[in-house]
C-alpha cells in the first residue's frame, strides 16, 4: 500500500476551508477561517495554544457543528463522504482507546464499523512498527504507543488524506524524527497531510506549506520558504573582519546601517552578502565571516501573531 | 449490520460484560432462594393471619401458575438492573476513555451508530435472559416439584409472563442506552441509573402511599407510571385486583423506552464532540 506513486487526481485531496467559523457562548473560537491545502505535499497547521486549530479540524471532521462558513474533502463534506475513512485519516488524541482494550483489538472494532477487512488491522500494526504490542492493553502503551497506535487507526482505510492534531505531543526525539519521515513518505506517495503543531521547529523540518493562524484568523498562508522569506527583508548580515573601521566606512558609503554587537562583530542591515563583499574587496578588507541571518520559522510565528496570542 | 457487529466487538473485547456476569449470578441465586421460601408459604397456605381486605390478593399469587410464573421469571429483579447498566455503559465508556470521536470518524451518519448501539445493547439483554431464564426452567421445576406444585409448562400464562420478562430486560437495555447519553459521565449515569431503579421501586411506593392516604386510594393507581414498577407489574404472573392491568404497565414501559430512545438519539445527532 504504501509503494508506488499515487496519481494524485486533481482535487480530490484537496481540502477546502472557507469563510469557517465557530461561536460559543462568548468566544469566536474560529473566525472567518479561509485556506487550502494541496495534495502531495505537508501542511503545516500553526498557531499559539487556543488559536482554534483543534476547533477548526473538528469542524472538518463533522465533530463540530460550524456556525457559518463550510469545509471540504475533494469537494464534498466529511458527513457526505461514502466510506470516509477510505478518504480521510484522522489523528485527534492520542489517548482515544478503550483502556482494557488490546491494541489490535481497537483497530479491529474499527475495522467491523467500516467495513474493512480484519486482516487491516495486522497491516497498520506493521507499517507503524507496533506489531510486538498488538495483544498488549491499552493501558499499558507508553504515549508514543499510543501516538503509533492512533496513527495505524488513520491508514485503516489507506486514505487519500491525513488530518493529524499536534501528533509529536509527548514523543520522544526518536519518535518525533520517526514521524517526520512517515508523514514525508505519505505526502511523497502524493497523499494530502494536514498537521496542526505549536512546535514550529519541528515544522520548518517537516512542512512544505504553512496555514498560520491565530485568534482563529488566518495570518498567512504559503509555502515555507515564502512565508519565510516575505520576513526576509531588513534580515541583517553578520561580518567579522580584522579591520572593522575601514570596513564601516566603506559600508556606510553605500548608505548601509552597521551595529556591532559584544564580541565585535559587525551586524550590517540595507546590503546583501554580495555588496558586502565587493565593498570589502574594494577596500581591501579581510573577511573572516560572512553570513546572512535567515529568519526562522519560529521568529516570523512569534512576529507575526504577536499580540493575537493568549487567553480569550 | 457491519455497525451492530462493531459494537457487539466493543462490548467483547473489554472485560465489563463478563464482570456484569458475575455480578448477576449471586444476585440471581440470591433471588432464587427468597423466591423458594415464598413459594414454599404459599404453597403450603402457611401464611399465618391474613387481614380480610388482602385475601383477594393473596389468593390471586397463591395460584398454581402465578407461582409457577414467578419462578420462571427470577432473578428480574437484578437483572433488569444489570441490562440497564450496560445499556448506559455502552454509551458512556465511549467519552470516559474518548473513543466516540473514533467512532464518529468512521460512520458520520449518528443516527445509524445510535441505532446500531441500541440493537447491540438489546442483543446483549436478550443473551442475560436467555441464560437467566434457562436456569430458572432448571431451577423452578425443581422447587415446584418439591412443593407439589408441578411444572405448569401447560399454562399460558407463564409463557406469556416469560415473553414479558424478555420485554422488560429489552426495553430496560433501551432505557440505559438513553440515560447514557443524557448523562455523559459514566460515574453520574450510573448512579441515576440506579437510583430511578431502585429508588423508583422504594421510594414512589412510600410517596405514593403517603398520597393515597391523604387523597384516596386512586393515587395507587399512579404506580404504573414509575418505570421500576410498570415493569414489575407488566410481569406479574396473573392479574392482583386492585392493581392497574398488566398491558398498562407494558405501555408505560415502552413508552419510557422510546422516549429514551429518540431523546439519546436526538440529542446525539446535534452535540460536538470536543
Amino acid at each position: 500500500m504504501s509503494d508506488g506513486q499515487r496519481s494524485p487526481t486533481t482535487g480530490s485531496g484537496q481540502i477546502v476551508v472557507s469563510g469557517l467559523t465557530k461561536q460559543y457562548k462568548s468566544v469566536r473560537a474560529v473566525d472567518n477561517l479561509s485556506f487550502t491545502v494541496e495534495p502531495g505535499r505537508v501542511t503545516g497547521f500553526l498557531g499559539p495554544n487556543g488559536a482554534g486549530k483543534t476547533t477548526t479540524l473538528r469542524m472538518l471532521l463533522n465533530l463540530v457543528t460550524p456556525t457559518g462558513g463550510s469545509a471540504t474533502i475533494g469537494g464534498q463534506r466529511y458527513a457526505d463522504l461514502t466510506d470516509p475513512l477510505r478518504h480521510v485519516g484522522a489523528v485527534l488524541e492520542a489517548s482515544s482507546a478503550h483502556k482494557g482494550r488490546t491494541g489490535v483489538n481497537h483497530l479491529r472494532v474499527i475495522c467491523a464499523a467500516a467495513g474493512l477487512p480484519k486482516q487491516r488491522a495486522d497491516e497498520v500494526l506493521a507499517l507503524v512498527g507496533l506489531s510486538p504490542a498488538a495483544k498488549r492493553k491499552f493501558k499499558g502503551y507508553s504515549l508514543g504507543m499510543k501516538q503509533r497506535l492512533g496513527i495505524a487507526a488513520a491508514m485503516l482505510g489507506d486514505p487519500q488524506l491525513l488530518v493529524l492534531d499536534e501528533p509529536a505531543n509527548g514523543l520522544d526525539p526518536e519518535g518525533i524524527r520517526w514521524m517526520r519521515g512517515f508523514l514525508k513518505g505519505l505526502a511523497h506517495e502524493g497523499r494530502t497531510v494536514l498537521v496542526s503543531s505549536h512546535l514550529l521547529s519541528e515544522m520548518q523540518l517537516l512542512a512544505d506549506d504553512v496555514v498560520i493562524i491565530a485568534a482563529g484568523k488566518l495570518i498567512r498562508q504559503g509555502p515555507v520558504e515564502q512565508v519565510l522569506g516575505s520576513m526576509a527583508q531588513g534580515g541583517r548580515v553578520r561580518v567579522r573582519t580584522p579591520q572593522p573601521e575601514e570596513l564601516v566606512a566603506a559600508l556606510r558609503e553605500q548608505s548601509a546601517t552597521v551595529e556591532t554587537d559584544e564580541q565585535g562583530v559587525l551586524l550590517v542591515s540595507g546590503a546583501d552578502a554580495p555588496a558586502i563583499g565587493r565593498a570589502a574587496l574594494a577596500a581591501k578588507v579581510e573577511l573572516h565571516e560572512l553570513t546572512p541571518e535567515r529568519p526562522d520559522l519560529e521568529r516570523v510565528f512569534l512576529e507575526l501573531t504577536a499580540g493575537k496570542a493568549g487567553i480569550r | 449490520m457491519n455497525l451492530v457487529r462493531s459494537e457487539l466487538l466493543k462490548i467483547r473485547t473489554t472485560s465489563t460484560w463478563w464482570i456484569f456476569g458475575l455480578i448477576t449470578l449471586p444476585l440471581w441465586g440470591l433471588t432464587l432462594l427468597f423466591n423458594w421460601l415464598q413459594t414454599d408459604a404459599l404453597a403450603s397456605g402457611n401464611l399465618g393471619d391474613v387481614p380480610a381486605d388482602q385475601a383477594d390478593q393473596i389468593q390471586a399469587v397463591q395460584s398454581a401458575d402465578s407461582l409457577a410464573a414467578n419462578l420462571y421469571t427470577n432473578g428480574q429483579f437484578f437483572g433488569l438492573l444489570i441490562v440497564m447498566l450496560l445499556g448506559i455503559i455502552v454509551v458512556t465508556s465511549e467519552f470516559f476513555h474518548q473513543t466516540v470521536t473514533t467512532t464518529f470518524l468512521t460512520v458520520p451518519h449518528r443516527t445509524t451508530v445510535m441505532m446500531a448501539k441500541l440493537v447491540a445493547a438489546a442483543v446483549v439483554a436478550m443473551l442475560f435472559w436467555l441464560v437467566t431464564t434457562a436456569l430458572n426452567l432448571v431451577f423452578g421445576v425443581l422447587i415446584l416439584n418439591s412443593v407439589d406444585v408441578g411444572t405448569q409448562f401447560g399454562s399460558g400464562t407463564i409463557w406469556q409472563a416469560i415473553g414479558l420478562n424478555a420485554l422488560a430486560y429489552l426495553l430496560w437495555s433501551v432505557l440505559g442506552v438513553g440515560i447514557g447519553v443524557l448523562i455523559r459521565s459514566q460515574i453520574g449515569a450510573t448512579v441515576t441509573g440506579i437510583l430511578l431503579y431502585l429508588g423508583g421501586s422504594i421510594g414512589a411506593v412510600a410517596v405514593l402511599a403517603v398520597l393515597a392516604s391523604r387523597y384516596g386510594d386512586w393515587i395507587n393507581q399512579l404506580q404504573v407510571a414509575v418505570p421500576s414498577l410498570a415493569s414489575s407489574l407488566m410481569v406479574t404472573g396473573a392479574e392482583i385486583p386492585g392493581s392497574p392491568p398488566r398491558w398498562a404497565g407494558a405501555a408505560v414501559l415502552i413508552a419510557y423506552a422510546v422516549v429514551a430512545g429518540v431523546i439519546g438519539v436526538l440529542t446525539m445527532r446535534r452535540r460536538d464532540i470536543s
